[in-house]
């Protein structure tokens, strides 16, 4: 009887805690091991070869607006989006289908244009 | 007294033994050649020769050996020349051989050398660039004084991939065995090697080289893998430089990624003419022309056509006119007028023309080009034909040639040759300005003329689950702006293209949905509005998939702007 009423507590005590302590399960970003960034900030992609689209990892170290580019191989900036992303990592993905078979460097900056990562990608549609 | 009779002695036996002359072996070319294939003709001659008396030597016995170049003669025949019907007549042939003289003698003491040469002292080894011939003719009499021995026909053979760069040394008489009735030996001498044939033109011309020059690769817009041409005799080629019905390709092919191609099958000294040609199905000939070169021609219309004199234009080349000149009747015109500056402004706006027009888009490159030496030149009666002219022919000493390369409607030579060689630009002085709104022009802008920096910011963005895109702008002063936009089509579908440039810009947008591409821009023909800064640009996409973000969806290539002075406006994006 003692078990039974201990087990009824704990779940009367988990059922009175706050939603916002439990609740993160939704907000926590599973980040698969090829997309793992250790330092607090920076960018991955899941393959440097791409086909029409691959994911990429922007470990941001603190939520605001940020810009991913894509370069050519002359520097010259062929793409770029301005997102709102949260402090940590964001599963995001990079789409390759209007890029010409080229090698391309892709960018994270901040609204600033200061660079946060880079690496390169190289398409092959 | 004693002494001076032995003088006169001395001087009389001289005069003797300096009284006899050798018979000789004369060989010597019949006929004029001049290219590879003709036939030569060789004699081979006797001359008598007189002992010291003066009186003529008769050999009866009359054999030599000569050699020839097999890699430059090809022999085909030989006939014998005297008429004697009791005479015995022989010749022998060895290929693989060349004669080595006895060095001690002269190569042209024909006799002596035949002595070597029994002796040892002069010998054949092998080589395989050359024949010997040995011709015996013997007779109860002498032949008479300059009677031929026998006429030898050759081809002319093609020196390429030869060891030999003329056809200075390609046969000579190594010795002679002269002897008369009574087994004397006759003294016998000649000229040392036949006479060079100069100059013979033809013949395979090996490796040439042809060099492509164009933007389109010096600014890796593409590459040389673009480039084909085709190889045609000069011959075939007809009016507007274009091949006669059923005209033959000589050669064909592709250039290498540098822009060059090797080519083989030629002959030299014969005239070609080569058409290269842009491979049109690429994504950037949609990218040729544009608003730069729409400001260029507006602002050369607007000064009511040029001449080829470069009089009342506001052109840097002659080639500019024939480049511009998109809209004309069946022959080319030469005259720049807003017919063409508006058949462009309707071809960045996606509108249909009626007309037919010579601009350049993706799987319509319509193209020329010249030898850079002379392209974009003009000729005394101002036609621009002569700086197109792409013929080549290919010497002993030439076998490199550079074409240049241009596409109709690339006023700006964007993806164009531009011309750099003298007789190309058109004086300074000769520009001169025709109208208040072509006061403002500067003399013609180029694509890799002087260019004005300026920030500009394209950015997609996921708003309320649309895509937009948008163009910020703080550039001030321009009179147009172009922009190219390729998006994923498999993702997005376009909705909306807003234009914020202002009320009096012209504004174009040119969608071609199956290639997911939009252009978009502005221009004033009046060279006074101005695009408004701020966002003049935005485009509205519907996702067709579930997405989280853009990055890569929506890519730009051609970003340019121009001023009212015809400054180029290069856009600097962080």
């Amino acid at each position: 009887m003692k078990k039974v009423l201990l087990l009824l507590s704990v779940f009367l005590l988990v059922g009175c805690m706050d939603d916002d302590i439990i609740s993160p399960i939704d907000d926590i970003v599973e980040v698969p091991a090829s997309l793992q960034i250790e330092d607090v900030q920076g960018l991955k992609v899941e393959s440097t070869i791409v086909s029409d689209e691959v994911r990429m990892n922007i470990k941001l170290p603190y939520t605001g607006t940020y810009r991913v580019k894509i370069r050519d191989i002359s520097k010259n900036l062929v793409s770029q989006e301005k997102l709102d992303a949260n402090e940590g990592d964001n599963i995001l993905k990079v789409y390759v289908s209007s890029l010409e078979n080229n090698g391309y460097t892709l960018e994270l900056t901040d609204d600033n244009h200061d660079i946060i990562g880079i690496t390169s990608i190289v398409v092959n549609n | 007294m004693k002494k001076i009779l032995l003088l006169l002695v001395s001087v009389l036996c001289t005069l003797n033994v300096f009284g006899q002359t050798d018979a000789k072996l004369d060989y010597s070319a019949v006929n004029t050649v001049t290219k590879v294939g003709d036939t030569l003709i060789v004699k081979l001659q006797y001359f008598e020769g007189k002992d010291a008396n003066n009186t003529a030597i008769e050999p009866t016995l009359y054999q030599f050996d000569f050699q020839y170049n097999n890699k430059l003669l090809n022999k085909i025949s030989t006939t014998w020349q005297p008429s004697s019907t009791s005479a015995q007549k022989a010749i022998n042939s060895w290929n693989g051989y060349k004669f080595s003289i006895d060095s001690q003698k002269n190569q042209t003491d024909f006799d002596g050398q035949y002595v070597s040469w029994l002796s040892g002292d002069a010998s054949y080894g092998s080589d395989s660039d050359w024949s010997v011939e040995r011709v015996t003719y013997q007779d109860t009499d002498a032949l008479e004084d300059g009677q031929e021995f026998v006429k030898y026909e050759f081809i002319i053979k093609d020196k390429a991939n030869t060891n030999y760069s003329n056809y200075d040394d390609i046969l000579n008489a190594n010795w002679a065995n002269y002897k008369k009735s009574d087994n004397t030996q006759v003294g016998a001498t000649g000229q040392s090697t036949l006479a060079s044939l100069g100059s013979i033109e033809g013949g395979d011309a090996g490796n040439v080289t042809l060099n492509i020059l164009t933007n389109i690769i010096d600014d890796n817009i593409g590459d040389g893998t673009h480039f084909t041409y085709n190889i045609y005799n000069k011959s075939d080629i007809g009016s507007g430089n274009q091949p006669n019905e059923g005209a033959s390709i000589v050669a064909s092919g592709t250039y290498d990624a540098s822009g060059q191609a090797v080519v083989t099958g030629l002959e030299n000294d014969v005239e070609y003419f080569v058409w290269n040609w842009a491979d049109g199905s690429k994504d950037y000939m949609d990218n040729v022309v544009t608003v730069s070169d729409l400001a260029l021609v507006f602002a050369e219309a607007i000064g009511a056509g040029s001449t080829p004199n470069g009089t009342s234009t506001t052109f840097d080349y002659y080639i500019q006119t024939f480049i511009a000149n998109i809209f004309h009747d069946e022959a080319f015109d030469g005259n720049i007028d807003f017919q063409d500056s508006y058949e462009i402004l309707a071809y960045l706006q996606g509108v249909t023309s009626n007309n037919t027009t010579y601009i350049t888009y993706k799987d319509r490159a319509v193209q020329t080009g010249g030898n850079e030496s002379t392209f974009g030149t003009i000729d005394s009666n101002g036609s621009y034909f002569a700086g197109i002219d792409a013929t080549f022919k290919p010497t002993d000493s030439n076998k490199s040639f550079n074409f240049v390369h241009a596409l109709m409607g690339d006023v700006n030579f964007s993806h164009s040759w531009e011309p750099d060689t003298e007789g190309t630009a058109i004086p300074a002085s000769t520009q001169t300005n025709a109208s208040a709104a072509r006061m403002s022009m500067a003399a013609g802008s180029k694509f890799s003329g002087t260019a004005e920096e300026a920030n500009l910011d394209l950015t997609s963005e996921l708003k309320n689950g649309l895509v937009e895109f948008t163009i910020g702008s703080e550039v001030e002063e321009m009179i147009g702006a172009q922009f190219n936009i390729i998006y994923d089509k498999t993702r997005l579908v376009l909705d909306n293209v807003i234009f914020d440039t202002g009320n009096t810009m012209t504004n174009f947008s040119n969608h071609i949905e199956e290639d997911g591409k939009i252009n978009i821009g502005s221009f004033d023909q009046n060279f006074e509005a101005t695009v408004k800064t701020g966002t003049p640009y935005k485009l509205i996409f519907v996702p067709i998939v579930q997405l989280q973000n853009t990055s890569g969806l929506i890519t730009f290539k051609v970003n340019e702007g121009v001023k009212a002075d015809g400054t180029q406006i290069k856009f600097i994006m962080e």
